[in-house]
């Protein structure tokens, strides 16, 4: 248990330089690293957390867009939707019209066919009408009644009108004009002479008539003058009587 | 060997075994660790991982009585507890003797904690760092230097107590019992060599921690 100065104060110095050499050598390279991979730790944490914020800000970002693109989902089937049914309300339409329209034509076509129709039935009624009128006025059709029709041909003559007059006239002075008169009986002098009178007052002047006998016109007169043709007899009425419907046809 | 036997001189000053051994052992330390650290990597291997462990093993041991200050302490304490350890064991190896089983060296290493105790402290709170010897009443400034002295003996001695009487307990038990008894007891100078290590670096951070937080605790009071 000796106690050697010399030994304690060289105690004292080998131990502060076991202190410098460790700390050299030891300690601070092992803190060093220690360090240092400490830091590499704390950055590859902060990079993982700031990777984890851009993340979670990428998230929330596409979480917006998916809300946006939603809602524009939402907005453009709305319109979608809105434009079908404009469409469909303009389809609608259009083929309501169409039906309407092919209504109306149908309507048209039943009209017409129903015109048609009445109108056959009309002419057959006409048609039978005629043919009892042609029978039984040609079973009446007697020089008595030839002479009322002359008598009413000669007042129709009279009673022309100044334009008509002098329209005959004008025919009747042409250089190739000829008066022909046709009767279902021949006619009696009397009244060959009463026409011939009744003629020249017409045209103002003495006129060659040309006088024939027509069966066909059953009873009464047929006279041509050039262009012009008058009669008063019962082949013509019957005809005029059976014309008027051909005339409407003609007309519409 | 005779511990305290002069080696050689050195000029005037006679160099023991002691000091010899304490030198191989510096030697074998600072080898060591040049060899250890001069390619540490991020990515350790298994001795640059046990390496690591040891210091940060210590480093956690001073940062959990000195909170924030223990690279500051790192140092020497952590110089205490290796040497301390590797002088105790020196023991074991044949024709050495333990420095630590020396009362010059564990009074050289008292005295070293001692001046520390000052020199962190006032480094801490400057030349107010004596106020606490007369804190909570000068009447105690007597106390307080006598313990200062008698920790300090306390130190140096509890370890050469305890190095000494393990090695002269191996050395009865030899001689008396034969060659392979003593093993156990070898087998305890190990335990105790470590327990002692523990024990006189743990007490010297106590001391430099208590020194440094006497200001701190003086401020908690005045506030």
């Amino acid at each position: 248990m000796d106690f050697d100065w010399t030994t304690f104060l060289l105690e004292i110095i080998n131990f502060l330089i076991l202190i410098w050499i460790l700390k050299r050598f030891l300690y601070q390279p092992v803190l060093d690293i220690i360090d240092e991979r400490r830091t590499g730790i704390d950055q590859a944490l902060a990079d993982a957390k700031r990777i984890e914020e851009e993340a979670k800000a990428l998230k929330q970002k596409n979480e917006q867009f998916l809300v946006e693109w939603e809602n524009e989902k939402e907005t453009a089937h709305a319109q979608l939707v809105a434009e079908l049914a404009e469409l469909r309300e303009r389809k609608l339409a259009e083929i309501t019209q169409k039906i309407d329209e092919e209504t109306e034509r149908r309507r048209i076509l039943d009209e017409r066919c129903r015109c048609d129709y009445e109108k056959m039935i009309e002419e057959k009624a006409i048609a039978q009408g005629v043919a009892f009128a042609s029978k039984l006025l040609t079973r009446v059709a007697t020089p008595e009644l030839e002479t009322h029709l002359f008598e009413l041909l000669i007042e129709d003559l009279s009673s022309l009108n100044e334009a008509d007059k002098r329209a005959i006239a004008e025919a009747a002075a042409a250089p190739a004009a000829q008066i022909i008169v046709q009767s279902a009986f021949p006619l009696a002098d009397r009244h060959r002479e009463a026409l011939s009178d009744a003629l020249s007052g017409l045209v103002n002047k003495k006129t060659a008539i040309e006088f024939q006998c027509d069966e066909t016109l059953l009873a009464g007169i047929h006279m041509t003058i050039g262009p012009w043709v008058l009669h008063a007899n019962l082949r013509d009425e019957l005809k005029f009587f059976s014309k008027p419907l051909a005339q409407a046809e003609q007309e519409e | 060997m005779e511990e305290n036997a002069i080696v050689f001189y050195i000029g005037p000053i006679g160099i023991t075994a002691i000091v010899i051994t304490t030198w191989g052992i510096m030697l074998v330390l600072g080898v060591l660790s040049w060899f250890v650290t001069r390619s540490l990597s991020l990515k350790p291997g298994s001795l640059q991982t046990a390496l690591e462990g040891i210091v940060s093993t210590m480093e956690a041991g001073i940062a959990a009585v000195l909170p924030g200050q223990a690279r500051q302490l790192l140092p020497f304490i952590a110089t205490l507890w290796i040497y301390i350890v590797i002088a105790n064991l020196t023991g074991l190896i044949p024709q050495l003797h333990s420095p630590t089983g020396n009362l010059s060296v564990t009074a050289g290493l008292a005295i070293l904690v001692f001046l520390s105790v000052h020199w962190f402290g006032i480094r801490q709170s400057g030349m107010r760092y004596f106020k606490h010897y007369l804190s909570p009443t000068p009447l105690l400034l007597p106390f307080h230097l006598i313990s200062e002295v008698t920790r300090t003996i306390a130190l140096a001695v509890r370890l050469f107590g305890n190095i000494m009487s393990l090695e002269l307990v191996a050395l009865l038990v030899l001689l008396v019992a034969g060659l392979l008894v003593p093993i156990p007891l070898l087998m305890l100078h190990i335990v105790e060599a470590l327990v002692q290590a523990y024990i006189f670096g743990m007490l010297a951070l106590i001391y430099v921690a208590g020194a440094m937080q006497s200001q701190q605790s003086e401020k908690g009071k005045q506030l």
